[in-house]
């Protein structure tokens, strides 16, 4: 098992792709989901999903567009709350919680959206500090440390002042990483963190995955299309395809497996990797 | 059958708006007993809601004080009451054309301005993104909507009524040339108290329900920018409903 020397020696946009995660063993279970079923009108996005995560692992989930993934994503969060099924994440049943125990769940839980969802009538600094700030438990100074050290680990130092919209993208991403790791949540859900960016930025995005996984022993379920990318991260996959868990398994599951569609998918996804 | 149909429909749609409306209601009372509202951002919306407003509100209410002159005017010169004309045009205003009028410009220019910047929250994830913060969108970002117009909207219509009798004070003696210290006689010995009181009344429960069904529509939006442009639309056409249903009402108690 090769060890990394140290998390700055893989360059900006590069995989590190020899690396094999030096993890701690995997805990309890923290995420277990049972019969997931979610309607909206008269379309079912997911029909009876299950899915159990352990503490500290990391799991890619994967399938064709429009499958129900960042659906998921939110019935997992509670922002979306399901026909049908049962959630329990960091051993609490998520629909069975009261407004209270819900936001204070939050708390231990980050979620990076997809479309970067920061909030454009306030600074990134004021965007990564807010939920510090909202919870009232810290001095400012205190925040404007953290603050700092959040934006130093997603390679943003010096952009504090700037505006949202005078971002790019990759940028917006990695903001959305600081601000969804600056209450240092047990478990984090990112939504298509590298969606619409450039091969290089992608990789940085994976590379900070990684980091962020592997200084805190953090949980992290990564929707992604770039299979490829999510190598050198994922433990394990799972393969939402029509509304239902096709697959759940590593990569040599995946190539051993007999069934066409989880073939097909895992080739198309490691297309770039010759 | 398709008449039966349309009404049907109708009658669905009104009663989900008037539920959507009630239950975004209950939530603001019950963030506020007891208070668990975001009092940085209620501060910010005050100026924003207030302070931005005044010029606009001052404007109005002055032209709206001498077209009440003017209008009265002529018969006023017919019979020589030129005593009556405070007293015409300051029942008038303070009891019913200020709050109204004041109210109906300020759901156009914040109520408007709420729904659009609630609906893109929405449609951007910024709302989803606060509460997977573990901040509620109602205490953040409604009750110190709500706290704002109210309040605001019966500051900038007391601030309204009076700009709007100096503007018939300056009218009758510019124009139908009658003192205006026989106009402003005429105000204040029509005893019309209980009319400016039941104006600001009138105001802050505008205010309220501008507020409501404002963030009602914005937080309530699909569809992208479609969307928040009729949910705009909704809100204006709503609370211009919601402002007279309000003064038939107040105006019938009070009577």
């Amino acid at each position: 098992m090769k060890r990394r020397e140290s998390q700055e020696t893989v360059p900006y946009g590069e995989i590190d792709t020899t690396a094999i995660l030096d993890r701690k063993p995997l805990g309890d279970v923290v995420l277990e989901v049972h019969g997931l079923t979610h309607w909206f009108g008269d379309v079912c996005v997911l029909d009876g999903v299950d899915l159990t995560m352990r503490e500290g692992e990391v799991v890619g989930l994967i399938g064709p567009g429009g499958v129900g993934k960042s659906v998921f994503v939110k019935l997992c969060c509670g922002l979306l709350v399901p026909d049908a099924g049962e959630i329990h994440i960091l051993g609490k049943d998520l629909l069975a919680l009261d407004d209270k125990e819900r936001q204070e769940l939050r708390t231990r839980v980050g979620l990076v959206f997809q479309n970067y969802a920061l909030f454009d009538f306030m600074t990134v600094g004021d965007n990564v500090a807010f939920p510090m700030r909202q919870r009232g438990q810290a001095s400012e100074a205190e925040i404007a440390a953290k603050v700092q050290e959040r934006l130093s680990e997603v390679d943003l130092p010096k952009v504090q002042h700037l505006m949202p919209n005078e971002l790019s993208g990759g940028m917006k991403k990695r903001v959305g990483l600081a601000r969804a790791n600056i209450n240092d949540p047990e478990f984090i859900f990112f939504d298509d963190p590298t969606a619409g960016l450039d091969p290089v930025t992608s990789s940085k995005i994976f590379n900070l995955v990684r980091r962020t996984q592997e200084q805190r022993n953090s949980t992290c379920l990564v929707i992604s299309h770039d299979i490829d990318r999510m190598r050198p991260v994922c433990d394990r996959y799972v393969l939402l395809y029509d509304a239902r868990v096709r697959f759940q398994g590593t990569e040599q599951d995946a190539m051993a497996s007999s069934d066409p569609i989880v073939h097909e998918f895992f080739r198309a996804g490691m297309v770039g990797r010759a | 059958m398709k008449l039966l149909a349309m009404i049907g429909r109708t009658c669905l749609g009104a009663a989900e708006t008037v539920g959507g409306i009630t239950i975004v209601f209950a939530r603001i009372l019950r963030a506020m007993f007891p208070p668990r509202f975001d009092r940085d951002e209620t501060w910010l919306n005050l100026y924003k809601v207030g302070v931005k407003s005044y010029p606009i509100v001052i404007m109005t209410a002055m032209f709206t004080g001498a077209i009440m002159v003017i209008q009265s005017g002529q018969y006023v010169k017919q019979t020589g009451a030129t005593g009556l004309l405070g007293w015409g045009a300051g029942y008038a205003v303070l009891a019913e054309i200020g709050p109204v009028l004041i109210g109906l410009m300020f759901s156009g220019r914040v109520g408007a301005n709420n729904t659009a910047e609630l609906g893109t929250m929405k449609v951007t994830e910024q709302l989803d993104a606060l509460r997977a913060l573990a901040i509620d969108p109602i205490n953040h970002l409604v009750v110190p909507r709500f706290l704002s117009m109210m309040v605001m909207l019966l500051l900038l219509t007391a601030l309204g009524d009076l700009f709007a009798l100096i503007g018939g004070a300056l009218t009758s003696e510019l124009i139908l040339e009658v003192d205006y210290r026989v106009f402003f006689h005429g105000v204040f010995e029509g005893h019309l108290l209980d009319e400016y009181f039941t104006g600001l009344c009138k105001a802050a429960s505008f205010g309220a329900s501008i507020s409501v069904i404002s963030c009602f529509y914005g937080l309530n939006v699909s569809g992208g920018a479609t969307g928040v442009g009729r949910a705009v639309n909704q809100c204006v056409v709503t609370s211009a409903i919601g402002i007279f249903v309000w003064d038939y009402l107040i105006t019938y108690l009070a009577n």
